[in-house]
């Protein structure tokens, strides 16, 4: 009995399965959606003029001088923000997770307010605030540092919430708290707030409009230009190989520093140890009004000043009701395809036991970086035929497609963190009572993964209804996204009318968000 | 695992909800897929959006042929039309290409995306304007002028002549755009046709000594100017129109009335090689470049300067025939702006 169990189990896991094919079709739509612009445009860069093969864009990396200043600035740019996003973010999300405040709902939402505004917005606001100190690499660093310090809290807190409270509790048993706390609870959140380090570094060094604006040199505005000024598809592909390389060096280093536990940990069923000793209490209150008044507050408030009022802003959302209508549709069905794809990759990916799985981490991060605009025209290449490729190319699924392509990877990503808490024991049971793998992974995965997949699914539909670098690209003609009505309009609007728009994105992304994040509390709370 | 079915309950029904909006927030736009239909047309639009929607609304009213299209996004801060006309090369999209500065159509015409059409109504558009193989004819045009702040300088100093914007007595007083996008880099072309390379980069480098701001576009110029940040820019006459409708304190000047003349920047309409629907697109040419265009475009807010006699010229803009025209061969001046670009990067530290 128990040996024609095992037997069935086994088989299940070797012969062409369920299984088996829908993570070979998800993997083929991923390549296909994903992968494959990026793979095109990398041969467009080693084609020559005459159409043969040549390396000439990739020789220019390596011998010009300009381009070893633009990947120091880079490096410093990703490595810079990341530091100061991490310094804040973290202590941050330690205190939500374990310190008792009061209001912490509203609390955590006005933190998270950075994150969902446009970069290059805070950008805009910093240049207002700071003047010509703002324009300059360190400018450039505190800005995507104050845009991207919400990533590692949140990362800092949904891992302080998960460490394991038996293994504190243990500890106190011998030990003060404060020594729990740090040879304890740090070191078990550390992974998780390297992770979003590694996160942070490469949405900084692939970021556009923030450096474009502050007139740093840096790789993306070097591609920028090779597409804006010069017209050479290859030339700009080419530059943004460098990107690829230094997020992947950075994934490596973050790898040997904190080994295989990477993007993993362990779900605790009770809260752990409680900072309530000494001043944390005050302490922490006093750091996250201290965050939300110079993060949040001044530079959302000079935006308004400078938009003139609710009036105008009220009449910009009016006037842009269509694009903010299209901008929602389209980035909750790019988000929600991005995480249904990723939900298969992610698991396929935790659940890899060769040491490939290392290359398919770094695979995933280096799509991550690669720039909109290249990611655009690739797309570009690939849908814009003269069949049913064609069709969707003129249609506004190809929007959609372009916010699967850019986020799915980073979905998939966070969604491979959330499958390795799930025992492997449970599908196994599973499969051992009987269950299908289908079955097994509708009732046992997929509702184990639900605090993942609503993490990836908020995070893809921020970023998606942001994009602006494939969006103008691939966008048919007729009203599009908000981002790209903001672009159009742009040129010979008073900065008044800008900085209204731009505060229209932000509310019109924070308040569902919101409510959808007052929702959930309520109802965890309600069990 | 009741906690969990109703969280997969959950899910399942967020991801319906997305399916739900995407399909009716979508539908708008895909009324314009069906190829080959006659009563449509594409056209892709680099003249601002809030200049150019009315004219080809205008244009639906009149004949009541659909207008699809796609508008500019701003140069400085995304990768525009121009590159997804390059890319759309194999199967192209758009009927029409409208435009607002010559760099773009010239680089176009020369990477095979522009067919030629001579349409009967550029007749009464001067021949320099015009390209002489038909793959591109300009109208209503801007100039390229210095914008000051009459608060800080008399009109009597204002500057006469772009040389003198490398003036010490203007030192770290002077912003211009990024020369490398858009109408700036339109400028720099003009005056390397002009000058010559020698004397071209002899000018920038001197520029460059007198401590010349450079930022992201030429309304930001505009706005530095007004604001008495810097004292002069180089910039277009719709930029500061805005300024002058507002009653902020600047003028402009038109350089080189006794020299080389100020540079006329003309609108640009070509078809597209390929067109899906070339007809629709010739008659939409033919209407961009009719006399009815050119004047509104020269009553609205863009102030753009008729190229063709007899329509009246706009408010606040000097008419054509009280300055200097630049006299250039726009296609020569256009085609180089690539190798424009990376001679001035070195100069000017960009």
């Amino acid at each position: 009995m128990k040996n024609a169990a095992v037997a069935r189990y086994q088989n299940h896991f070797q012969s062409p399965s369920p299984r088996a094919i829908a993570l070979f079709l998800a993997a083929v739509m991923f390549i296909a959606i994903c992968a494959l612009p990026a793979i095109s445009m990398f041969g467009v860069s080693l084609t020559g003029p005459d159409g043969g093969l040549s390396i000439d864009n990739y020789r220019r990396l390596l011998t010009e001088r300009r381009q070893h200043q633009l990947l120091l600035n880079s490096v410093l740019l990703g490595a810079g923000a990341s530091i100061f996003a991490t310094m804040i973010g973290a202590p941050l999300g330690l205190l939500l997770a374990r310190v008792h405040l009061r209001g912490k709902a509203w609390r955590r939402l006005a933190l998270v307010v950075p994150l969902i505004t446009p970069p290059y917005v805070l950008a805009l606001a910093w240049t207002w605030m700071a003047g010509s100190f703002a324009y300059s690499l360190t400018g450039a660093i505190v800005v995507l540092g104050v845009s991207f310090y919400p990533l590692a809290m949140l990362a800092a807190e949904a891992a302080a919430r998960r460490v394991d409270a038996g293994l504190e509790e243990a500890a106190l048993l011998v030990a003060a708290p404060r020594r729990v706390f740090a040879k304890i609870t740090l070191p078990l959140i550390a992974p998780a707030v390297a992770a979003a380090a590694l996160v942070i570094f490469a949405l900084a060094i692939s970021e556009f409009g923030v450096p474009g604006l502050l007139r740093v040199n840096v790789f993306t505005t070097e591609v920028f230009t090779a597409f804006a000024a010069l017209y050479d598809f290859g030339a700009a592909t080419a530059l943004s190989l460098p990107l690829l390389v230094a997020t992947m060096m950075a994934a490596i280093a973050a790898r040997l520093l904190i080994g295989e536990q990477m993007l993993t940990g362990r779900r605790g069923s009770r809260v752990g140890l409680s900072l309530n000793f000494g001043g944390w209490q005050a302490a922490s209150v006093a750091l996250s009004l201290a965050v939300i008044a110079l993060c949040v507050v001044l530079p959302v408030g000079v935006i308004a000043r400078e938009a003139g009022g609710i009036r105008l802003i009220a009449s910009s959302i009016k006037e842009s009701s269509d694009a903010i209508i299209n901008s929602f549709a389209l980035a909750g069905a790019g988000a929600t395809l991005a995480v249904a794809l990723a939900v298969f990759i992610g698991y396929w990916r935790a659940r890899m036991r060769t040491r490939w799985g290392a290359l398919v981490d770094l695979a995933l991060i280096a799509l991550f970086a690669v720039p909109g605009t290249v990611t655009g025209i690739g797309l570009i290449g690939l849908w814009n035929h003269a069949d049913w490729r064609g069709e969707i190319y003129a249609s506004p699924l190809i929007i959609v497609i372009a916010y699967v392509s850019r986020f799915a990877p980073v979905a998939a990503l966070l969604l491979a963190a959330s499958v390795r808490q799930i025992p492997v024991a449970f599908e196994e049971a599973a499969v051992i009572a009987g269950a299908s793998w289908l079955r097994t992974f509708g009732r046992i995965v997929l509702p184990q993964m639900f605090a993942g997949i609503s993490a990836a699914w908020v995070i893809s539909f921020i970023f998606a209804i942001g994009e602006i670098g494939a969006t103008a690209l691939v966008a048919p003609p007729g009203e599009s996204t908000l981002p790209v009505r903001v672009y159009t309009l742009v040129a010979n609007t008073p900065a008044s009318n800008l900085a209204a728009l731009a505060l229209a994105q932000v509310i019109i992304v924070f308040l569902p968000l919101a409510l959808l994040a007052l929702f959930v509390r309520r109802s965890e709370g309600a069990k | 695992m009741i906690r969990g079915k109703k969280h997969t309950v959950a899910v399942f029904g967020l991801l319906l909800a997305a399916f739900a909006l995407a399909a009716c927030g979508g539908q708008p736009n895909t009324a314009n897929n069906s190829t080959g239909a006659t009563n449509q047309v594409t056209v892709y639009v680099s003249t601002d959006r809030v200049f150019s929607e009315p004219i080809l609304r205008a244009y639906e009213q009149k004949t009541g042929v659909k207008v699809n299209a796609v508008y500019d996004t701003e140069e400085t801060k995304s990768t525009g039309l121009a590159n997804k006309l390059l890319a759309e090369k194999n199967n192209p999209q758009a009927d029409v290409f409208w435009s607002n500065e010559p760099v773009r159509t010239l680089v176009l015409k020369s990477r095979g995306v522009l067919a030629p059409y001579q349409s009967a109504n550029a007749e009464g558009i001067p021949a320099i304007f015009r390209d002489s193989e038909n793959y591109w004819t300009g109208f209503s045009a801007r100039i390229r002028v210095i914008v000051y702040n009459t608060k800080l300088v008399k009109p009597e100093e204002a500057p006469k002549s772009i040389y003198d914007l490398a003036d010490p007595k203007w030192k770290d007083q002077i912003a211009i755009a990024d020369p490398r996008f858009g109408s700036t880099s339109f400028h720099v072309a003009a005056l390397y046709a002009e000058l010559g390379d020698e004397k071209a980069d002899e000018f920038f480098r001197r520029l460059k000594a007198n401590g010349v701001k450079i930022v992201p576009g030429n309304s930001v110029v505009r706005d530095l100017v007004v604001k008495g940040e810097v004292k002069m820019g180089l910039t277009d006459t719709d930029d500061v129109n805005v300024a002058l409708e507002d009653k902020q304190p600047v003028a402009m000047a038109l350089p080189d009335r006794d020299g080389m003349g100020a540079p006329l920047m003309p609108n640009m309409v070509s078809l597209i090689a390929g067109a899906p629907h070339a007809e629709a697109g010739k008659r939409m040419i033919d209407y961009l470049l009719s006399a009815e265009v050119e004047r509104a475009l020269a009553q609205s807010e863009a102030v753009q300067i008729p190229l063709r006699a007899g329509v009246e010229g706009p408010q606040n803009i000097p008419p054509v025939n009280s300055f200097k025209p630049m006299t250039l061969d726009y296609g020569k001046a256009a085609s180089r702006v690539e190798e424009v670009v990376k001679r001035l990067q070195p100069i000017l530290g960009l």
